[in-house]
């Protein structure tokens, strides 16, 4: 099936790499009618995935609670699922996502505010950006909606992540945008994972938001391929994860240190925390040293040699975040492979504020000094599915405590960690002769600030939802 | 004496309006619980799991009302009785004044000896799988302790570096003196007491079933050259049960061609109540409580699966199940699915869809309930197979209000690797194979 990529917002075709500046807007609008005129104007605007913009691109997703704020109608709303209705810092959610103590939703800058839409400006650079802010800060104050709080971000060197490690290398391939016959050995999504409209793994079309056929006047949408009664307003849409990750630099190498004693022993164990070295690499591949020449690789696994985690920990950050044709509680590689590709992300994220050093090599950054500079990630994710993609992953394999038979080991990166007395989450075990290693009292090294589910509509969901009556 | 996991069940009927009060006798046990848990633990040795739930009228085939009920189920090990025996001594008062709401409670209530006279009379077989094998109440948490002890005696070898250079058969056996000498430990030079025992009592009725078929076969043959009765019997055995089986799935099919009938998905407000109860850290549990499909074949064909499913239970793997049974009650027209499980339902759940060949297993079972999707020749899914069954389970999830798991903080795989470790004690094993056992600690 072709992609509609005119119909598609760009971004989730690419991450707008050479847009180097970026900004993310959280908007909250005042009232309804003039909310639809701004978006009237805003539509034009918008990147899609057909466009390869040089010089700025635009995107716009909503929340549920701006969806139901522009007065959208009933049966429309009630369509979503229930996730994005109840929003991420819902209590249910909260309990699903592991959000208490540290990373509780009361403790965040934003998301229990009302936000309505968030606009995310990509410019070529910083001067470009500031004219795309003026021009939109012109439309927005004259449309009554307010901005209450702008997301900067700022690409790191070597495609790396503040802790000093290359980020963003496995990324889910999507069968229909590519233009060639895959190798046998690619492992390739169909669009459904990630974008409404279109059959998913399971050969069926992901549950997505509809409109009642006779409440699309115009004629704008699609009519629902399972359903004929329905137009499909999913269409060419996703859902948007965004979590706000503020990353505590100092105090990971810090507890790397303390634990090993000399600089080298600590990246090693923060890699093996990490299951990448920090150039890359995987450890499942090159376990004991870092080898430059897989700093991109993606094609490998777990089942044939490391069943055991002695290479790369079952504990380790990209283990768990996808187990790839390894789960423990499966019984063969086929059924790990078939379980772990039912819950990929597409991520689209970006780090924001300053590097500890400007290069990130963690020699340098264990010997730099404390500061207080608030830098992390923006950590957004596409997909079709929240509960089965985004919330199955946080919580079955990244917060589980007991992931892989583990016994107190949340994710060691981005797992929230503590001791409630009765149990606790912050361990690290790491499979060694003659007997495992266990770091104990890990703190959190990641914090989350904010967060909060969008709809990431399709251009035409987007003209219905301006002009809607 | 047996160390095999066992499921009772308990039901009665019960008068629809009488549901309000039940519930709230049972929610009020529950609240009970959070501060009693001492108490259920050390009353009740031998019982890992109780649910106690009022399961509402359901309506079969469009128009028949099944009652609503009251049902029990808990899991144990050891002997029935005892455990009914242990029920009975510390929840009577509890008991009798739940099942007392029900008709089916006698009149004229005696005590204690009439409970468990009752009890037995309302228990109803299921099919009942266990994720772990053959560990008691009391193993759970000594396997747990015995491995940390052994891990806390053991990480200095880490970085002694005479330690960490001996071979595999030096450490185990550093490790084995430590048990045998430790008072506190030495209680796991004994070995697993029953193991055997009760593989054999597990595997028994299979192999009997096996030996049977196995005998007919071989008779078919002798038939040709031997004319006695018992072989001209027994040569009819195996085609007879391959006709049965044959011919069930004939008339399975002819009933699957009927139009399919979606149940109606579960209210978000619905699901919120369910999950709300899901509080555990590590376990939760699950019942889903499901009227059949049309035509006396699902019936039938579910009758037979199940008891076909209880032959292997031995083989069965369901992953991060601490326990799951099946039944059938009202005349084989509800079908009863519990299961306690790590982690969440909304994570769980996915264990039913996420790999083809689970979903078969599971279409063997669930897709002969109403609200579960269409299939071919059982197996074969057709289109919305996976979004059927997620929306069938949920649909037909109900509110267990008492909920008692006597383990809280070990998983499944917690469970079967602490009993790995101490399997492997003091067992003769090559330097490869201590190797790996080493990495169960």
């Amino acid at each position: 099936m072709t992609l509609e990529k005119k119909d598609i917002q760009g971004l989730m075709v690419r991450g707008h790499g050479n847009l180097k500046s970026a900004r993310f807007l959280l908007y909250t609008c005042s009232d309804p009618t003039s909310s639809c005129d701004f978006l009237k104007e805003i539509v034009p605007l918008i990147t899609n995935a057909e466009e390869k913009p040089e010089k700025e691109a635009i995107h716009i997703a909503f929340t549920y609670e701006g969806l139901s704020f522009l007065q959208l109608p009933a049966p429309l709303l009630n369509s979503f699922c229930r996730e994005f209705k109840e929003g991420m810092t819902a209590e249910q959610r909260r309990a699903v996502l592991g959000d208490i103590g540290d990373n509780d939703p009361d403790n965040w800058d934003w998301g229990q505010d009302s936000i309505h839409f968030l606009l995310m400006v990509y410019a070529k650079d910083q001067e470009q950006l500031d004219k795309s802010m003026l021009r939109i800060k012109e439309q927005t104050d004259r449309c009554g909606i307010e901005l209450i709080h702008t997301l900067p971000t700022g690409l790191l060197q070597h495609q790396k992540e503040h802790f000093g490690f290359r980020d963003d290398i496995s990324r889910p391939v999507i069968r229909e945008l590519l233009k060639e016959t895959p190798p046998e050995n690619l492992f390739t999504f169909p669009a459904g994972e990630f974008i409404m409209g279109y059959k998913n793994l399971y050969d069926e079309y992901a549950p997505a938001p509809y409109v009642p056929f006779e409440l699309d006047t115009t004629g704008l949408l699609p009519v629902h391929p399972d359903y004929p009664e329905r137009k499909d307003l999913g269409k060419n849409g996703s859902y948007l994860v965004f979590r706000q990750m503020h990353q505590n630099v100092h105090s990971f190498w810090k507890y790397m240190k303390e634990q090993t004693g000399e600089k080298g022993e600590a990246i090693k164990l923060a890699s093996k925390m990490v299951g990448r070295w920090p150039d890359g690499s995987p450890l499942a591949r090159c376990p004991m040293a870092p080898d430059p020449a897989l700093s991109e690789s993606n094609d490998f696994g777990y089942w044939d040699d490391d069943q055991a985690g002695l290479k790369c920990p079952l504990g380790a950050h990209i283990r768990r975040s996808n187990p790839r044709d390894h789960l423990v509680t499966e019984t063969s590689k086929k059924d790990s492979s078939e379980m772990a590709a039912k819950h990929q992300l597409l991520r689209k994220g970006r780090p924001y504020g300053p590097p500890v050093t400007p290069e990130l090599d963690p020699q340098n950054i264990m010997d730099s000094t404390e500061d207080e500079q608030e830098r992390g990630l923006h950590f957004i994710c596409m997909v079709t599915d929240i509960r089965r993609q985004f919330e199955f992953v946080q919580n079955n394999w990244v917060s589980f405590h007991k992931f892989g038979g583990l016994e107190n080991d949340a994710d060691p990166i981005i797992g929230n960690h503590y001791d409630t007395g009765q149990y606790k989450t912050n361990e690290f075990s790491v499979p060694h002769y003659p007997i495992r290693k266990k770091y104990s009292n890990l703190p959190n090294f990641t914090l989350i600030k904010g967060g909060a589910y969008f709809f990431f509509p399709g251009i035409k969901a987007l003209q219905y939802i301006a002009n809607h009556e | 004496m047996s160390t095999i996991h066992k499921g009772l069940t308990v039901t009665v009927t019960l008068h629809e309006d009488k549901l309000t009060d039940v519930n709230g006798q049972l929610f009020q046990f529950r609240n009970e619980l959070k501060t009693n848990r001492e108490q259920f633990e050390k009353a009740l040795p031998g019982t890992f799991f109780i649910s106690w739930l009022t399961l509402p009228p359901q309506v079969y085939e469009e128009q028949e009302q099944l009652p609503a009920r009251i049902i029990l189920m808990t899991s144990y090990v050891g002997d029935k009785n005892q455990h009914i025996e242990e029920l009975v001594a510390f929840l009577e008062p509890k008991l009798k004044q739940v099942f007392g709401e029900s008709d089916e409670f006698p009149i004229t209530y005696s005590g204690k000896s009439e409970m468990i006279a009752f009890l037995h009379d309302k228990s109803v077989p299921n099919t009942f799988y266990s994720g772990f094998k053959f560990i008691s109440t009391a193993d759970v948490e000594r396997e747990k302790d015995l491995k940390a002890a052994v891990w806390e005696y053991a990480q200095q070898m880490n970085t002694d570096l005479e330690a960490s250079q001996l071979p595999p058969s030096k450490i185990k056996q550093k490790i084995e003196y430590y048990i045998a000498n430790n008072p506190k430990l030495s209680w796991a030079v004994a070995g697993i007491p029953y193991a055997q025992k009760n593989k054999i009592q597990m595997l028994l009725p299979l192999v009997i079933f096996g030996l049977v078929m196995a005998c007919s076969i071989v008779c078919i043959l002798l038939s040709f050259f031997v004319d006695a009765l018992f072989v001209k019997v027994m040569a009819w055995v195996f085609p007879l049960f391959l006709l049965f089986m044959g011919g069930m799935l004939v008339l399975l099919r002819q009933n699957e061609k009927k139009p399919h009938i979606p149940g109606k998905e579960l209210s978000d407000e619905e699901v919120r109540k369910i999950v709300a109860l899901e509080t555990n850290p590590v376990i939760n549990e699950m019942t889903v409580i499901a009227p059949l499909k049309k035509g006396w074949i699902r019936r039938a064909f579910l009758s037979v699966s199940l008891k076909l499913v209880g032959l292997l239970a031995y083989f069965t793997y369901i992953p991060t199940v601490h326990t799951a049974r099946w039944l059938q009650l009202d005349k084989g027209k509800r079908l009863v699915f519990i299961a306690n499980f790590d982690n969440l339902s909304e994570a769980y759940a996915h264990d039913f869809v996420d790999s083809e060949r689970r979903t078969k297993n599971m279409a063997v079972i669930f897709s002969h309930a109403f609200g579960f999707p269409a299939t071919r020749w059982l197996i074969h899914k057709q289109y919305n197979h996976r979004s059927e069954y997620m929306k069938g389970v949920r649909a037909h999830q109900k509110i267990t209000q008492f909920w008692y798991s006597r383990n809280q903080y070990e998983s499944v795989e917690n469970l079967k690797r602490n009993r790995a470790f101490r399997e492997g004690l003091f067992k003769e094993m090559d330097e490869e194979a201590i190797k790996k056992w080493l990495l169960t600690i």
